[in-house]
């Protein structure tokens, strides 16, 4: 645990101190908000059209941001450092964590600004949270495990993206099946079923990310 | 490639043709008589879903022993999943086409299928970007494995969902409700069989092809180190330093 | 203590090392030695574990890799971010071992950068730092690739002092064709 710790640690001071990854995507995160906005003419979008949009900015500021935890390690050489000192598994473990910390970060904050500039209402505020925490949760998990599977490649950022796209649409669409129900449109029950279908999508990429993390970089 | 022209697959192929053509039309569709692509498609639907859990298989074996033929294995039942998810994609794209009038109407399982077939693509993508076949096949294994859980809800639970069945065109009800009358189950179940024959031959030639050029690469490196262009081919052991340095 | 037998590694269809074989007691210092390109560091590589071998094995004292093996390269990074202090302290949870950062930082000459981030470092004092954590977990191995290339005299002889220490404990392997480094070696491997 202490080690899972240090990495979480690491990475918080690396944040900090260079502010690139929660920077970068809480800035696309608002932009990509602001150009809907004006794309949309002043126009309040439905429910289910304001829920995908929530969620394709999510999953694109999660693919942009998120593999840099494990590609910058590769990039500037430190990866051998790592492996050298640290376990595979509290390495992998601490810096998905992290991811999920800066993913709800950046959730948190592009949910509030598209509600304020969509002006699309909630319906259902418990909803909406389970519906963006868990996304947020998932897609950091699936992302972080692709970003660990492509170290080593020579168009990693580009393949990280490639790779983890596909991966994750069936959780964008639970996670339009939960934001549209909390935005307004369809059944409530339909909405809580999404939800514990994001639900069981981020115990199991939490569950075999590790595992499978740890089998990849046992050897090169 | 002498396997291939087997007079008996090549026999079963004709058989297979033959039934699809032979069976009467299926009156609950639109143009009944051009529903019979069904023989084809489901089948090819069939055998992605079994190499997509078989190219997961081989990956955990991989990742278990890192014995080099699990991963030839590996990749063999992922390219052929590819090639018969696009067939499924193909047939299916013709089949709306001629019942329902548009080549692609976003029907949720036109889509969703078409997410287990991007992500039989990433998986070669992965493979292709790596140039250490180590790293390679320790990343298309974990890939194979995690992507079983998306693949799983896209190909098992997605279809199940009252939403999804709202929605869809797609006969989902019918083949799961066994809406089919016996004579299309047999069509289909012979279909299949030939298909699944003519797949384990192209997997087997597959994978000896692997196994050639793995042990064709040893080769070369052999014969490479023998001309000590690039390693001594000889114990190389340390020697000792005489009394007073080491230059 | 460490014992090598027939180790060949390969890149794509290319064998870059092959049939090596050694095997070294404590007190022992072999120096690998070879033109560029010869596999010295793919071998040091392969007897840290950061590589795996395509034949042949690597026997290592008994206990976790990252305590068991301390390795030192020129091409091993550190994080820019972080200070020396920070490194050593990370390092330490990560092997789950004491912080003895301060007396590390001491022996090899950094005491009063050890609060400045090693992006601000000079290749000589990032090549002293990564002794330090090389050095960390006392390991019974200790591997260095090129260990005084970016050295000044200050720095070569705390390196000397360092490998003499480590013979009390263990073997070191040397990569190098510096023949200031070879001064300690106890045997050879020249690699062709």
């Amino acid at each position: 645990m202490k080690e899972v710790a240090a990495v979480f640690q690491k990475e918080w001071r690396a944040e900090v101190r260079s502010r690139h990854g929660l920077f970068t995507a809480g800035l696309f995160s608002v932009l990509a908000v602001v150009a809907m906005s004006f794309a949309g003419y002043g126009l309040r979008p439905s429910g289910s059209l304001a829920a995908g949009m929530l969620c394709v900015t999510l999953l694109f500021s999660a693919i942009l941001a998120l593999p840099r935890t494990f590609l910058i390690e590769d990039e500037q050489g430190t990866f051998d450092l790592l492996r050298l000192i640290g376990e595979p598994g509290p390495v992998f473990v601490g810096k998905t964590l992290y991811n999920i910390v800066q993913m709800l970060v950046t959730g948190a904050l592009l949910g509030t600004v598209f509600l304020a500039l969509s002006g699309v209402e909630v319906r259902s505020g418990p909803l909406l949270v389970a519906g963006l925490g868990l996304q947020c949760v998932a897609l950091a998990a699936a992302v972080s495990l692709c970003g660990a599977l492509v170290i080593g490649a020579s168009n990693r950022w580009v393949l990280a993206g490639a790779v983890a796209m596909p991966l994750l649409l069936p959780q964008v669409f639970l996670g339009v099946g939960a934001l549209r129900v909390a935005l307004g449109e369809g059944m409530s029950a339909g909405g809580w079923q999404s939800v514990a279908g994001l639900a069981g999508f981020a115990v199991a990429a939490l569950a075999s990310g590790p595992l499978i993390a740890s089998a990849v970089w046992r050897e090169e | 490639m002498k396997r291939l022209a087997n007079p008996y697959l090549f026999g079963a192929v004709v058989v297979a043709t033959i039934v699809s053509f032979a069976l009467p039309d299926a009156d609950s569709f639109r143009v009944p008589s051009l529903a019979r692509i069904i023989f084809w498609h489901l089948p090819c639907a069939f055998l992605t879903t079994g190499l997509v859990f078989l190219a997961a298989w081989f990956g955990l074996r991989y990742l278990g022993s890192r014995d080099t033929r699990w991963d030839i294995r590996g990749a063999a039942a992922l390219e052929l999943g590819a090639l018969f998810g696009a067939l499924t994609m193909v047939t299916g794209i013709l089949f709306s086409k001629v019942q329902w009038g548009e080549w692609w109407q976003n029907d949720p399982r036109q889509t969703s299928f078409l997410m287990v077939l991007l992500i039989l693509a990433a998986g070669l993508s992965l493979r292709a970007g790596l140039s250490d076949e180590k790293k390679a096949a320790s990343a298309g294994a974990g890939y194979a494995l995690f992507s079983l859980i998306p693949n799983f809800f896209l190909m098992f639970v997605f279809p199940r969902l009252p939403q999804v069945r709202q929605r869809s065109f797609h006969p989902s009800e019918t083949i799961q409700t066994g809406g089919f009358d016996g004579a299309y189950w047999t069509g289909i179940l012979v279909v299949f069989a030939c298909l699944a024959w003519v797949t384990f031959i192209v997997y087997r030639l597959r994978v000896e092809a692997g196994e050639l050029t793995v042990r064709a690469e040893f080769a070369d490196g052999n014969r490479e180190a023998d001309r000590g262009s690039a390693a001594p081919d000889r114990m190389v052991r340390p020697v000792p330093v005489p009394p007073g340095g080491g230059d | 203590m460490l014992a090598v037998r027939d180790l060949g590694r390969k890149f794509g269809p290319r064998w870059v090392l092959r049939h090596i074989e050694f095997s070294l007691e404590p007190g022992e210092v072999l120096v690998v030695r070879g033109r560029n390109g010869a596999g010295k560091s793919t071998l040091l590589r392969l007897l840290a574990g950061l590589l795996s071998p395509s034949e042949g094995t690597v026997a290592l004292p008994p206990g976790p890799l990252r305590t068991a093996v301390g390795y030192a390269a020129l091409d091993l990074a550190l994080y820019p971010g972080l200070t020396a202090r920070e490194h050593l302290q990370f390092s330490a949870t990560m092997r789950q071992i004491e912080d003895s950062g301060d007396v590390l930082l001491g022996q090899v000459g950094l005491a009063n950068a050890a609060d400045r981030p090693v992006g601000q470092f000079s290749s000589g004092m990032r090549a002293r730092l990564k002794l330090a954590l090389a050095l960390q977990a006392s390991p019974p191995v200790l591997l260095l690739d090129e260990p005084t290339a970016s050295l000044d005299e200050e720095g070569r002889a705390i390196v000397d002092t360092l490998v003499d220490r480590q013979r009390d404990r263990g073997v070191v392997v040397l990569a190098t064709n510096d023949p200031h480094d070879c001064r300690q070696a106890t045997g050879v491997l020249q690699l062709e």
